[in-house]
């Protein structure tokens, strides 16, 4: 059964979170302790700044509490926790279906903190290659997560719910291309500084052709120019820089503005009429509102850039119940996949014993009673055994197969089966055979070719 | 044989326009993400069906297919797909398509379906082939500085009153503005030859009704006016809505010199 145990940003605060992390560093170490626990069959450790999870296959009913336990520790260990009851109120667990679901919505990012950022996947991606790497991903759970990224991927295309903007920077950034087609022939302008004036310019400095910072401080400017690889420029050069810069970001503590309307004009005459994108984030205002009545000049404070930010958690949020449908979706497929595995060894156990049976009578019969048969007779003989073990089998295979597919009681229908073939050993030898990877999601359910 | 031809060629054209200005509206409507890869597709696919359906259907009328004003309207809307299809490959405005696309299908359908082709022997002149044709180069660039014009007026409205909800479905203003001025410079030339060789042929043909004065002040007036728009930008850096307006004012002035053509044509044959 597949199972997570795990805390997130929704169950616990930050310094719960971080003591659990573990980075691409220490990530091989502690998939090598999980992975060495036997009650747990194959595991992934996801990793981020917002969950910690441990995602792994377990044996059925008897071994899964302890399964769970294992778990437990392991995440106590790697949190530095004398025991795994510290951790206990933090963490949440989920089983089988429950736990198929959740790895497909975080994958899709629907469990994520800023609904449908598309960092997640990537972050999933890392810790499955992690745990392929370590060898703790080979059947089920790795097919389970191999799935997860398709479904990811469905969600982000058949719905818009990684589309918009919903955060500050990310919307300076897109003014910024909805006025600039070239936003690397720009240059960006930081005035003051402040946090979240520095993230948006970075996040727009990033793709521009250069960015200025301009600060009343000009040791400070050239500070943060070192740390953010740009040029520091005297504040009495503010009004030449504004014909220059292309975007200004402006977050200065100034009780009044410092760009006036008539600076924005007499800066809009030396650039003759190029288009200049102010984003105010300051609190007061750094820039005069009237400025944004002059042709080709774009003025977004702080209350624009958080309406666009609301309007688009707000259109992301609106995708939900179609993404969870196709989530809903994806697992149902998942599961009916699950359920035909669980049948499989009663299957292939079913038809090789059939075979045997009657490979044995037929190498029987051709060496004492059909001796006299030519090659020819035996190779039609041969054949028309196999059709008929085919024919005979085709039902019950199908049958089982498809009260798998529909209903979670086939393994009684299985049991029966054994029961009636007396094929416990054989299934048991197939189960563990498929446990071990050697058969895996491709099982297959014939046996050797009869001999002629 | 031509004539089954010509009709397969007009029908494929004239599906090829319709679907892309069906997709069109759905990408403006914003309810189909894959129209803002087809739409503009189809408009390039519609050239080469539209320049072979002109080819053929000339062959069938035996007349050349810039003579007769439907038919050159025809020509010109086939220029102005043409231009489009190689401008966008250029610049980020294939929402011009939205105005481009319907166009063309209007212009393709009149010239099969609206008004005689008519022959006045007295109007012919050597000069008259330039003459239409790069009237036609001129007035089918204009189009498309008219329709980023529209494009960069709606998304600049936009701007201003932070409704920002439909920006996203039009291509950055600084694209436009810089598309605008680029199909006026290309098609600025175009009008100065077409205006000159107009001015030399009506005075061959020794052309001097009051209608013919009025299309030749309307048309000193467009190139004026788009000249001045062109001028003042290089000097006085008028730009953005500006800019916008002088374009779709001297479009207006050039678009109402070919209605002259127009109802003159289709109150009794006068050719181009």
């Amino acid at each position: 059964m597949i199972v997570v145990v795990g805390l997130s940003h929704r169950t616990a605060p930050l310094e719960v979170r971080e003591r659990l992390v573990a980075g691409a560093d220490a990530l091989p170490a502690v998939l090598a302790r999980l992975a060495g626990r036997e009650e747990l069959r194959e595991v992934m450790f996801l990793s981020t700044c917002n969950r910690v999870e441990v995602i792994a296959l377990v044996n059925g009913e008897p071994s899964l509490e302890g399964g769970l336990a294992a778990i437990r520790e392991e995440l106590a260990r790697q949190g530095g926790a004398a025991n795994g009851d510290q951790l206990t109120p933090y963490l949440y667990e989920k089983r089988g279906d429950e736990a198929v679901r959740h790895v497909f919505r975080v994958a899709a990012s629907l469990d994520s903190m800023v609904l449908g950022e598309p960092q997640i996947l990537g972050q999933v991606k890392d810790a499955y290659d992690a745990a392929v790497a370590a060898g703790a991903l080979r059947g089920t759970l790795m097919r389970c997560i191999s799935r997860a990224f398709a479904v990811a991927k469905r969600v982000r295309t058949e719905t818009a719910i990684g589309a918009g903007t919903v955060s500050i920077s990310s919307v300076a950034v897109d003014l910024a291309r909805r006025i600039f087609a070239d936003l690397d022939e720009r240059v960006v302008l930081l005035l003051g500084a402040g946090e979240m004036a520095e993230a948006a310019a970075r996040s727009l400095g990033k793709g521009a052709r250069a960015l200025r910072i301009c600060n009343r401080s000009f040791d400070r400017a050239a500070s943060l120019a070192r740390d953010m690889q740009a040029a520091a420029v005297p504040w009495e050069g503010l009004e030449a820089e504004l014909a220059q810069a292309d975007v200004v970001v402006t977050s200065t503590a100034s009780a009044k503005p410092v760009v006036t309307r008539d600076m924005v004009k007499r800066a809009m005459k030396a650039r003759k009429g190029r288009s200049l994108l102010f984003v105010d984030i300051a609190v007061p205002r750094n820039v005069e509102p009237e400025a944004h009545a002059i042709d080709n000049v774009y003025v977004f404070n702080i209350d624009d850039l958080e309406q666009e930010v609301a309007r688009g958690m707000k259109a992301r949020h609106a995708e939900l119940d179609a993404a969870e449908a196709i989530v809903a979706d994806d697992v149902a497929q998942f599961l009916v996949w699950t359920r035909g595995l669980e049948v499989q060894p009663t299957v292939v156990a079913m038809r090789a014993k059939a075979r045997a049976v009657l490979v044995s009578e037929l190498e029987r019969s051709l060496s004492g009673r059909l001796r006299h048969l030519t090659e020819g007779d035996r190779a039609a003989l041969t054949q028309m055994l196999e059709s008929a073990v085919n024919k005979l089998l085709h039902g019950p295979t199908t049958r089982l197969k498809a009260r798998a597919a529909d209903r979670d009681d086939a393994g009684e229908l299985a049991a029966a089966v054994r029961f009636l073939f007396d094929l416990e050993e054989a299934a048991a030898a197939q189960k563990a055979a498929r446990a071990d990877g050697a058969e895996g999601e491709n099982g297959r359910d014939d046996d050797d070719r009869l001999p002629n | 044989m031509t004539l089954q031809l010509a009709n397969v060629l007009f029908a494929a054209t004239a599906a090829a326009y319709f679907a892309a200005s069906v997709l069109f509206v759905a990408e403006l409507a914003g309810h189909l993400l894959v129209a803002a890869r087809w739409a503009p597709r189809l408009v390039a696919l519609g050239v080469p069906l539209h320049a072979a359906q002109i080819v053929v259907w000339s062959l069938v009328l035996h007349v050349c297919p810039v003579e007769g004003i439907h038919f050159a309207l025809s020509v010109a809307s086939m220029f102005v797909c043409f231009a489009y299809a190689i401008a966008r490959l250029r610049f980020r405005v294939d929402v011009v398509g939205a105005f481009v696309a319907p166009q063309a299908l209007a212009f393709l359908l009149a010239s099969r379906f609206v008004g005689p082709v008519d022959d006045e022997p007295r109007l012919r002149s050597a000069i008259l082939p330039f003459h239409v044709v790069s009237s036609l180069l001129g007035i089918a660039l204009f189009t498309l500085a008219f329709a980023a014009a529209v494009a960069y007026l709606l998304q600049e409205h936009r701007l201003k009153n932070k409704n920002l909800a439909i920006i996203e479905r039009l291509p950055p203003i600084d694209a436009l503005d810089r598309a605008e001025h680029r199909f006026l410079v290309a098609g600025f030339p175009l009008l100065t030859i077409g205006i000159l060789t107009g001015t030399i042929w009506a005075r061959e043909i020794e052309a001097g009704s009051l209608a013919g004065i009025a299309r030749a002040v309307l048309s000193y007036a467009s190139w004026a006016l788009i000249g001045g728009v062109l001028l003042l930008r290089a000097s006085a850096g008028w730009r953005g809505r500006r800019a916008a307006v002088g374009t779709i004012l001297g479009f207006g002035l050039a678009v109402l010199v070919l209605a002259f053509y127009l109802v003159r044509s289709l109150m009794g044959g006068v050719r181009a």
